[in-house]
């Protein structure tokens, strides 16, 4: 497949540093299809908010080139921006405003703008159209930002660690009126969250960043298909384990090991053969999509 | 979309652009109740004597409102944008972003210029009954600086606040204090004459310091 003719957003190269520190990630590329829910997932200060800035074009990059719709992202042009929803990490909107006039202000701005999609999302808070969005609760506050975007609806969203001081029933509200809403239009979501299990019920492809790497970028389900667990009783010491690449962040708590591999069980005995370890109490686990986070980035 | 970004600017000002102009009124009120007194007490000639041999304008009351508006209309308009990095939603606007940032500085002005304009009425109109014109363009020459200092604390404040980084905001602030000053350093009437292009100008170069903080704000640098 042509992904550049499909891709929505396009990073060849991307290099990126804490000043003249530290490097976040160098050389990073990726793309974000059509039509898909895309969800960059990593520990603390690998670089996700970094990298949303960057598309956004509040950071320039080191080095490298974003492409936002075919368009460099250093030059977004007005009708570009206009494609395009923003949700900024704890939900901030024009705290100063009221629900209406927020909805009035926005709607200048946006030809395909849908009032009735913002008051059907204001309607269930059983708040009034003159209350100001400074003095409503940090859930209400994300429901007017998800209000703004739906009713916005732009061809790419790009959401910034949504789930960020909500409760499960609104972080619950928000999934699923943005699955139902991406889905039903083919909208192209690019988002970051800090709790994957929220993710795993809304994202149909990720990208896992360790610091200064991408780790994996698939699809949800076949990552979940492929990427295993496996827990094995042995006395045999971890770091037999940690030399073959086989085992991913293998770990051992008294005489249970648990390691995660993408290879097949078959190809796992016979590495565990190859080692001189006995097989016999190999088990797979259930993998949910933290599970398989943790496996590919480790505890650590 | 200009409207709607004048709405915005109005909704975070309005409550200071209110209390400024109230300030503006009740100072300028006071200054001509207090020229009032005076010339029922003595006679309007005993005014003009001072005003002619005393470099006296008697209007030394205002002459710090303006700044203090300047300050305070900044703060509340570009505050906002920077708690908790707002400016992002702005700058995401679907609108060219120079333009944007331009009219933003534009409604801030043109709040300014209307609290100056009434409050500089209210004493215009008034000597206008008492003086000459000659003596009336006196009055107004002093005031000018002083208006003029009022959009200059207005346009550092905004580039101030649009400013990611502290080091760079100290030292803007610095820069403010040092150019303010010059507009307070003579206190005879009409010291400025000669200088007014020059602060015109001054002032017209500050638009550009919000742009460049702006500028900065994009590339990322910010604490």
């Amino acid at each position: 497949m042509n992904h550049d003719s499909e891709s929505v957003i396009s990073v060849k190269n991307l290099t990126q540093r804490y000043g003249t520190g530290r490097i976040i990630y160098s050389d990073l590329s990726f793309e974000v299809p059509k039509g898909r829910i895309l969800g960059l997932l990593g520990k603390n200060g690998t670089g996700k908010t970094t990298t949303i800035n960057i598309l956004m074009g509040y950071l320039r990059p080191q080095k490298g080139e974003c492409r936002i719709f075919g368009e460099k992202i250093t030059e977004m042009s007005p009708a570009t921006r206009s494609r395009i929803a923003l949700l900024i990490e704890g939900h901030v909107q024009y705290a100063f405003m009221t629900i209406e006039q927020i909805e009035r202000f926005y709607s200048r701005f946006y030809p395909k703008w849908n009032r009735d999609a913002y008051y059907e999302l204001m309607n269930k808070l059983h708040v009034s159209p003159g209350q100001k969005i400074s003095s409503m609760s940090c859930g209400q506050r994300s429901q007017v930002a998800l209000g703004l975007i739906l009713a916005q609806n732009a061809d790419l969203l790009v959401l910034d660690d949504f789930s960020l001081g909500l409760d499960p029933g609104y972080r619950r509200l928000f999934i699923d009126y943005l699955r139902e809403f991406a889905k039903a239009e083919e909208k192209t979501v690019f988002m970051t969250s800090h709790i994957i299990q929220d993710l795993e019920r809304l994202i149909d492809d990720c990208i896992i960043l360790d610091y200064g790497k991408i780790l994996t970028q698939m699809p949800v389900d076949e990552l979940l298909r492929d990427f295993s667990r496996y827990t094995l009783q042995t006395d045999v010491p971890v770091e037999k384990f940690s030399a073959d690449s086989l085992f991913v962040n293998p770990g051992k708590i008294k005489d249970e090991l648990e390691f995660y591999t993408f290879k097949p069980i078959d190809e796992v005995r016979a590495a565990l053969g190859s080692i001189g370890v006995d097989s016999g109490s190999l088990a797979r686990q259930e993998m949910s999509l933290e599970d398989a986070f943790i496996g590919l980035t480790g505890k650590y | 979309m200009e409207r709607a970004l004048i709405f915005k600017e109005w909704v975070k000002t309005r409550m200071v652009f209110f209390i400024s102009l109230g300030l503006a009124v009740c100072i300028g009120l006071y200054t001509v109740a207090m020229m009032n007194r005076l010339i029922e007490l003595k006679g309007v000639e005993h005014l003009w004597l001072i005003m002619l041999l005393k470099d006296n304008t008697f209007i030394d009351m205002i002459k710090y409102v303006p700044l203090l508006v300047g300050l305070a209309v900044g703060v509340a308009q570009m505050a906002p944008e920077m708690a908790q990095k707002r400016l992002k939603l702005t700058l995401h606007l679907p609108y060219p972003q120079r333009r944007l940032v331009g009219l933003m500085l534009l409604t801030g002005l043109a709040e300014l210029l209307v609290i100056y304009l009434v409050q500089a009425l209210i004493i215009m109109i008034y000597d206008f009954r008492i003086l000459p014109s000659e003596l009336v363009g006196r009055v107004m020459l002093t005031t000018l600086p002083w208006y003029f200092a009022g959009f200059t604390a207005y346009l550092f404040v905004t580039a101030i606040c649009l400013e990611g980084t502290w080091k760079r905001r100290i030292v803007l602030s610095l820069l403010a204090i040092a150019v303010l000053m010059m507009y307070f350093l003579q206190p005879a009437p009409e010291a400025y004459n000669g200088m007014l292009i020059l602060i015109i100008i001054t002032v017209v170069l500050l638009t550009v310091l919000s742009f460049g903080s702006i500028i900065r704000f994009k590339e990322g640098r910010q604490d």
